[in-house]
């Protein structure tokens, strides 16, 4: 198999917690060799999410699934920014590296000197992306935000809810992955611009903006229209019935989606009811759409005695829209997603082989984009990068780390301790309150993972 | 006059609905050609679904066809004809992207799967978006963005523990398609300039969604729990969801730094810091309730505005929930100059959503949506060299 495409391209990373991880851990699957950068006083707070096992003992911090997932295959350094010394490590850092990614507030790269124009002045063609939440400019520019609350600040919320109730965010930081990509592919622009020029470039993305074309037409409907769209559901506009319907067994459901009256047909027969079809309540899309209740109610008294992926599956091979809502647990047994390499097995230190998912939903005949390694150790590279691009001795490495300078154990904002049981989640309080489903100690068999 | 990123790239867009589209909006706005090659009769299914102006279907009007194709060129062309299949190829001949999302077997069935073509244009770049992808048990299985929301696991963890679970609204498997084709292409962009030649790239919609799988996986493979949707909360960090307010709603996030101190602070209770459920992350995430009624009673008093500026002011990630009335309006994005006014032929001006991100060498830049078959002429007369009393015949026989 030849080369990745982005091999001999250095990126360091600078970004926390997920979406600046993220495009840099789409470059890193593309070939770029990703050093991610850490403060010894600001650990990225992801490190602490979703321990394997949830164990906090030892060295935590390298284990956490959320960790892992947006940073495997890249390295690792840690230095002190707050110290003068750890800001030139960086800087001298940059003339080797085509590429810098950050999502800080603006104002955070200014004060340590470190913004474009001060790393243009050492790496004259040095691709810097920033990622901040509202962008480089603007009233919003010094906000503080989160994937999390952007997703209803860029609009998506707005579409998104029960049709009675209020907006609704989705159960994710779901502007996270996206500006992640974006970024990425914002990156690869300027990669094919300085292949043909010779000239680096700075990226400006506002997570807020990269999310709001996903409400495009919506925009257009009041552009056009001076109209909001209604909340809907988990209705369509157009397809009737669609909606999503109660199964056999705890919390499992299925999603129908009729496009039109020979899929309604094709329904009622494979679900044994070919009067339904027969019904002039449904027998046009827009009866449909008028006795929407009654259908769902009809629909679901089936459902109600079906196992929702074999639904699935009946409904499908009758050429009807129909999907099984999946847990986290039929994701990663899905046999669709698992044919297709949807998962790669990624070492954990101390726990393991563990699927993570791939970061690009695309497959090239030509190379395989996936996780190249396991994420790094805090500070796991310190020394094989410090002494093998900026020359330094071992004694320097060494005394750098005496002065606390670089390191390989976090400074944490409490006693270690108490970081320790801080870590650990009260998963069967969440239980209890319906937050989860289960917790299975057996899921490493179920899973096909050793030990 | 700024360069752009893409200049002297060109793209075949045979791809209808939103997916396909958006992928080739982001290579057109950076500056590559793309032609989008619709069906003479219909064009791009997009063109049929609204919004339209006063709500009179008009193929020149739609909304979402005119927010997902600025800056292209429109041939229309009947694929299913040989005659169409001969200039098609003619086409891609002289493109390095191809664009297409039919149902897998379709274009094969046309003689113009990658197979057919990659002798002959070994440079081409050629992707495909499915629902599934090419391969694997659901291949041909048919999905809509509800349903591979269902699938990806999303919306398992979406909406009220005691309802049914919730889709996103909108259509974010196609955008999440839509992103995972654009990167996969510049990546084959990339590696054509290392290595030479094209390649087939294969993009499913369902593991383009999975990529956004943030800790449902995880939570499992990590620790054996199945997560359930919570009110769409993260447990780790309570709150963090959308509350009330008194005119409206906020999206009350604390972030990392926010407890005990500022969001006492912040509800103008000071003494709340030493209390258990401000100093407490986990027991404030199991006795939610009780925690949203010490919030609670100062959000109700005090408007969405208001809270976010003081909020933010105690360096807290709260946020404004917005839609298109307010985005439009919104002070922050006009000074950053994110909404643009384009004219179009027919549907005359109108205010498009902006760029995703600014690039200072080579700004990305957008333009009109092009009418059915706009280009035919420049395209098939001026690159491709058909004469004239060719495209007459050719528009005869409904080809073109």
């Amino acid at each position: 198999m030849p080369d990745l495409p982005l091999a001999g391209i250095r990126v360091l990373d600078l970004g926390q917690v997920y979406a600046g991880p993220t495009c840099a851990r789409v470059l890193c699957d593309l070939g770029a060799e990703v050093i991610r950068v850490e403060g010894i006083n600001r650990m990225d707070t992801i490190r602490n999410l979703f321990l394997a096992d949830n164990d906090g003992s030892d060295d935590y911090w390298n284990r956490g699934s959320y960790y892992v997932f947006r940073n495997a295959g890249k390295q690792s350094v840690v230095l002190e920014f707050t110290d003068s010394r750890g800001v030139e490590l960086f800087s001298r850092l940059v003339p080797q590296v085509d590429i810098v990614v950050e999502n800080f507030t603006p104002r955070v790269m200014k004060n340590l000197g470190l913004d474009y124009e001060s790393l243009r002045r050492l790496r004259p063609d040095v691709i810097v992306i920033s990622m901040s939440g509202y962008g480089q400019n603007g009233p919003w520019r010094d906000y503080a935000a989160y994937g999390t609350g952007l997703e209803a600040v860029s609009g998506t919320c707005s579409l998104t809810g029960y049709r009675d109730g209020p907006p609704t965010r989705t159960g994710i930081s779901f502007t996270d992955p996206m500006s992640g990509l974006m970024g990425a592919g914002a990156v690869l622009l300027a990669l094919q611009y300085r292949r043909r020029t010779g000239k680096g470039q700075f990226i400006d993305l506002s997570q807020h903006e990269a999310a709001i074309p996903l409400i495009g037409h919506a925009l257009m409907d009041f552009v056009m229209n001076n109209r909001e769209q209604p909340r809907r559901g988990n209705r369509d506009l157009v397809a009737a019935p669609q909606g999503c319907y109660r199964c056999r067994g705890e919390d499992n459901w299925l999603v129908i989606s009729v496009a039109d009256d020979n899929q309604w047909r094709r329904l009622a027969e494979a679900v044994g009811h070919p009067e339904w079809a027969e019904d002039e309540r449904f027998a046009d899309i827009l009866s449909r759409h008028g006795h929407h209740d009654q259908l769902d109610a009809l629909i679901e008294a089936w459902t109600r005695e079906q196992d929702h992926i074999e639904a699935m599956h009946l409904l499908q091979r009758a050429g009807i829209t129909a999907a099984a809502v999946l847990n986290g647990k039929e994701v990663l047994l899905d046999p669709h997603l698992r044919e297709r390499g949807a998962f790669d097995l990624v070492d954990v230190p101390g726990a393991g082989k563990r699927p993570v998912p791939r970061v690009l939903g695309a497959r090239f005949s030509r190379f395989e984009a996936k996780a190249r390694g396991p994420a790094p150790k805090l500070g796991e590279h310190n020394r094989e990068v410090l002494q093998g691009l900026l020359d330094l001795s071992n004694e320097e490495v060494t005394r750098l780390e005496e002065e606390g300078v670089i390191g390989m154990e976090p400074v944490l904002m409490y006693p270690l301790p108490i970081a320790r049981q801080m870590v650990v989640q009260p998963l069967f309080s969440f239980k209890q309150m319906g937050a989860l489903l289960d917790i299975e100690p057996d899921y490493k068999e179920q899973l096909g993972l050793e030990g | 006059m700024p360069d752009s990123a893409l200049a002297g790239i060109r793209v075949i867009e045979l791809a209808q609905g939103v997916a396909g589209p958006y992928c080739g909006k982001l290579l057109a706005d950076a500056g590559a050609e793309v032609i989008k090659v619709e069906p003479p009769e219909a064009g791009d299914r997009s063109r049929n679904l609204g919004p339209f102006p006063d709500d009179i279907p008009d193929r020149e009007k739609s909304g979402l066809y005119l927010h997902l194709n600025t800056n292209k060129k429109s041939v229309s062309l009947d694929a299913g004809t040989a005659s169409g299949r001969t200039i098609l190829k003619r086409l891609l001949a002289k493109a390095d992207i191809l664009i297409e999302s039919f149902p897998p077997g379709h274009m094969p069935g046309l003689g113009l799967g990658y197979d057919d073509l990659k002798e002959e244009l070994s440079d081409l770049i050629y992707c495909s978006i499915t629902p599934f992808g090419q391969t694997g048990p659901y291949r041909d299985y048919k999905a809509n963005s509800i349903a591979l929301m269902a699938l990806c696991g999303l919306m398992y963890v979406t909406g009220d523990p005691d309802r049914e679970p919730l889709a996103t609204g909108g259509y974010p498997a196609d955008y999440f398609a839509a992103l995972n084709a654009w990167v996969a292409i510049l990546a084959a962009l990339a590696f054509r300039e290392r290595e030479g030649g094209g390649q087939y790239i294969d993009v499913s919609m369902l593991e383009s969604l999975g990529c956004a799988d943030e800790y449902n996986t995880g939570m499992y493979s990590f620790m054996g729990a199945i997560r359930r949707r919570y009110y769409s909360r993260h447990l780790f960090s309570y709150p963090m969801d959308i509350y009330a307010c008194r005119d409206g709603q906020v999206v009350v996030v604390p972030g990392a730094n926010g407890f005990p101190t500022s969001m006492a602070l912040l509800v103008e209770q000071p003494e709340l810091e030493t209390h258990m459920l401000f100093t407490n992350f986990w027991m404030r995430a199991i006795q939610s309730q009780e925690f949203d009624a010490l919030i609670q009673p100062w959000l109700d008093a005090h408007d969405a505005e208001d809270i976010l500026t003081r909020a933010q002011e105690l360096r807290l990630p709260f946020g404004p929930v917005l839609g298109p009335k307010t985005l439009l309006a919104n002070a922050h994005l006009a000074e950053r100059g994110f909404f643009q006014e384009i004219a179009h032929p027919e549907a005359g001006k109108l205010t498009h959503c902006g760029l995703p991100f600014l690039m200072s060498e080579t700004p990305l830049e957008t333009g009109p949506s092009p009418t059915l078959g706009q280009h035919n002429e420049e395209v098939l007369s001026e690159a491709m060299g058909y004469g004239r009393e060719e495209l007459i015949i050719l528009r005869e026989r409904g080809i073109i």
